[in-house]
């Protein structure tokens, strides 16, 4: 047994869902209608966080959100500029680096639109082609910097730019009666939520000047949750062996269920769930050779995704599940009824990964593990993101204690590359495979 | 079938060899001292070794690397990450071992090894050098003492004072201060080492603590971190003979095991031996259970020539 590659450059790619393509064209069309928004005397709101563009999208608002703007740029790799303007602004480098790329296009939005206007940039810089907001909504779940950098993005706009704050508490779990989804706790946050989100459709009627179109917003919400059952299925069957489908391909498929205008999203889902089965009905692997597979924890390396997809291949591992793809984005569509929907919305914004009380978080995570049969955990602890990483060390105790599956740590971070040490991740996960197959040839002897 | 097999620890700041026999048996290990992985490095550590045992290259029946140099050995037949051979080094200088504390040049690894020797669960330093041996030698320049001497001097520490551990070159600063405030350089090293401590068991919390410990890597040598160490771990910690070469050893044991399971039909057991020798003599007896000696026949009675051999009886490569 070998688990280390003898030549880097041998070739086993991953076997990435073909209808994975689809979510590229899906999100380079809605970056070109967002880029034409002003010109098109569209309102445009910035946020982060939670996925409230459903709210926007009905009062035909155009929605930008930031983390989804900085993974863009880190996926095509032009992350770079911006995080350097942000850093001469004087956001340092240890600040989330979803903010900080995204305040840097904001200050670059400011220079060429404001004062210090600067030449006419390349076209092809994204750094810039930001349309500056009309309104900020902020509402992000446990992450104090997701708010703090919409304060922030507001005074770069001068402090003149109204900005609309919804609170979403922590769910503790703690209370005898508390669980995923139950307890007064439960119920009661869920209610401080909704009536805060009722008051954001009244500040969104102030900036349009109309009534909210609440009729559109059960239409979007309806096609949401069916989306949201349909990718939910198609990740179900990933418990097959070989994986049809992989880690890296649901991560793809974030934007059109997270942030992606809403037609064209329940149909991309159909076409991938259609591709799943085919898949699973064939035989057909996410790798070449399945011979272990894994959980992810942690947030993406946008740099690095299929980068990172290729070399779990080359080691024959199926990254089959993760926290970031499997407990996020729309995961409890059941609690959406689409004709009254700002509750179960409201109820989704508080199950935010980050958002649970570890007892909780950690028995919904190692469920994951048992239903997809890991073999072991990859974590990876992204420098710039606590929130995510906050709770890692006791994931992986836990999962040693309760599944005996080894765990190995890498860091990284999710826009910022340089935080991402290549030979560190090499060793750490090639040394778990090692011991997953120590194991199996002393159990098989 | 070769009689050796060689495991290689290519490290970052020294390349280590050993080299074993076929039945497990260290025939020669040799540790070289080089810059950043270093081709020149390693081949003096391997040359050396082989001119130890007084063999070549080609006499070597397997060769296994590791270190984060392990893909850069063209001899290599197979490498394995370090945590997998430190651990089976370890446990083969300690056995019953059951947590192998690793602190090299520049990574510092906690490993714990479940009852049948394997590695259940590990923890590393995460890209920063603090605490490992390049963290030594930093300090060693910036306060002009030599490496090897950096123990025992930390060892007449009397007061107690504090360094960040949390990075390599802003500890530097610190001691730079420390001294400039007329602190003795004892005192200063006791806090180093402490910090070496401190970062160590930050690992092994990750891990979980369950003895018997053993300290492997370099750094083992140095008194003053195992007598740090062990004071945070409140555990006895068993040192190794050779703590630096339990990466290469348990290389070349893993290469051991492949080797032998590879040529396992030219391995034999002691039984199964002497069971092939009852056969030949069986076979060549010209009466029944002779075995040259007629009067001490199993079956004298029995007293019928046997077919004799036109050419010798083949020859059987077996371990003693």
């Amino acid at each position: 047994m070998n688990i280390a590659v003898k030549s880097p450059f041998e070739e086993k790619k991953a076997n990435k869902l073909q209808s994975t393509r689809i979510a590229g064209k899906l999100v380079n069309d809605y970056w070109e209608m967002v880029w034409r928004a002003k010109d098109e005397g569209k309102l445009v709101c910035w946020y982060e966080g939670s996925a409230i563009n459903p709210f926007l999208e009905a009062a035909d608002i155009c929605w930008v959100h930031g983390e989804a703007y900085s993974a863009m740029l880190a996926a095509r790799h032009q992350e770079g500029t911006a995080q350097r303007v942000a850093e001469e602004r004087g956001y340092m480098r240890e600040l989330c680096s979803y903010a900080r790329t995204h305040l840097g296009c904001a200050v670059s939005n400011q220079r060429l639109r404001g004062d210090n206007a600067a030449a006419a940039p390349d076209e092809d810089d994204l750094t810039w082609k930001l349309p500056p907001p009309d309104m900020i909504i902020s509402a992000y779940a446990y992450c104090s910097t997701g708010q703090q950098w919409d304060e922030m993005t507001s005074r770069v706009f001068g402090k003149k730019i109204p900005i609309f704050n919804v609170s979403l508490p922590w769910i503790w779990g703690a209370k005898p009666d508390a669980g995923y989804l139950r307890g007064q706790e439960w119920e009661e946050t869920s209610t401080y939520v909704e009536r805060q989100l009722y008051d954001m459709v009244k500040f969104i009627e102030e900036r349009t000047g109309k009534p909210y179109p609440w009729d559109r917003l059960h239409a979007l919400m309806a096609d949401i949750k069916r989306a949201s059952e349909l990718r939910l299925e198609a990740m179900e069957l990933c418990t097959a062996q070989p994986a049809p489908a992989s880690f890296f391909d649901w991560v793809v498929s974030i934007a059109p269920i997270n942030n992606l205008p809403v037609p064209g999203v329940k149909q991309y889902f159909e076409t991938v769930l259609a591709e799943v089965r085919q898949r699973v009905k064939d035989g057909e692997g996410a790798v070449p050779e399945e011979k272990y597979r894994l959980f992810f924890d942690g947030i993406m390396n946008w740099n690095k995704v299929g980068w990172l997809a290729n070399k779990f291949a080359r080691w024959d591992a199926a990254v089959v599940a993760g926290r970031y793809t499997h407990m996020a984005f729309w995961q409890e569509p059941g609690l959406i009824d689409p004709e009254k929907p700002v509750r179960g919305m409201a109820q989704n914004y508080l199950i935010c990964p980050n958002n649970h009380a570890a007892p909780i978080l950690i028995d919904l995570i190692m469920g994951l593990c048992r239903k997809f049969k890991v073999d072991g955990m990859v974590i990876h602890a992204s420098r710039t993101c606590r929130a995510f990483t906050n709770p890692q060390f006791m994931i992986a105790d836990t999962a040693h204690k309760q599944l005996g599956i080894p765990t190995s740590m890498f860091e990284g971070d999710v826009t910022d590359e340089s935080f991402y040490k290549d030979e560190l991740l090499n060793s750490r996960v090639e040394a778990m495979l090692e011991a997953i197959e120590h194991r199996r040839m002393a159990a098989a002897a | 079938m070769k009689k050796h097999v060689m495991g290689v620890d290519f490290g970052s700041t020294t390349a280590k060899t050993v080299i074993l026999d076929l039945q497990g048996n260290i025939v020669a290990h040799s540790v070289a001292h080089m810059g950043a992985v270093s081709g020149n490095g390693v081949k003096q550590s391997m040359a050396k070794a082989l001119e130890m045992a007084g063999l070549t290259q080609a006499d070597i029946g397997r060769t296994v690397s590791t270190g984060y140099g392990r893909r850069m050995l063209d001899e290599a037949d197979k490498s394995y990450t370090e945590i997998t051979c430190h651990a089976r080094g370890a446990v083969a200088m300690v056995p019953g071992a059951r947590l192998v504390i690793d602190i090299g040049g520049q990574d510092s690894k906690v490993i714990s090894v479940d009852s049948n020797g394997l590695v259940s669960q590990f923890a590393m330093n995460d890209r920063c050098a603090a605490g490992t041996g390049k963290f030594l030698e930093v300090l060693a320049r910036a306060m002009e003492i030599d490496l090897e001497d950096m123990g025992d001097t930390a060892l007449r520490a009397k007061e107690k004072l504090k360094i960040s551990s949390m990075c390599a070159t802003f500890a530097e600063t610190e001691v730079i201060s420390l001294l400039a405030e007329g602190h003795p350089k004892t005192d200063v090293l006791g806090a180093v080492h402490k910090a070496i401590a401190t970062r160590t068991l930050g690992l092994v919390g990750r891990v979980g603590k369950k003895g018997p410990v053993v300290m492997t890597g370099g750094v083992a040598k140095n008194p003053a971190a195992v007598h740090y160490i062990k004071e945070e771990l409140q555990m006895p910690l068993t040192l190794p003979d050779n703590p630096q070469i339990a990466g290469a050893l348990g290389a070349a044991l893993i290469g051991l095991d492949d080797y032998k399971a590879e040529n396992k039909r030219l391995l034999i057991s002691g039984d199964e031996d002497m069971a092939h020798e009852e056969q030949m003599a069986a076979d060549k007896a010209c009466i029944p259970g002779c075995r040259g000696v007629p009067e001490l026949a199993t079956n004298p009675h029995e007293k019928q020539p046997v077919k004799a051999r036109t050419s010798p009886a083949p020859e059987v490569a077996h371990s003693h």
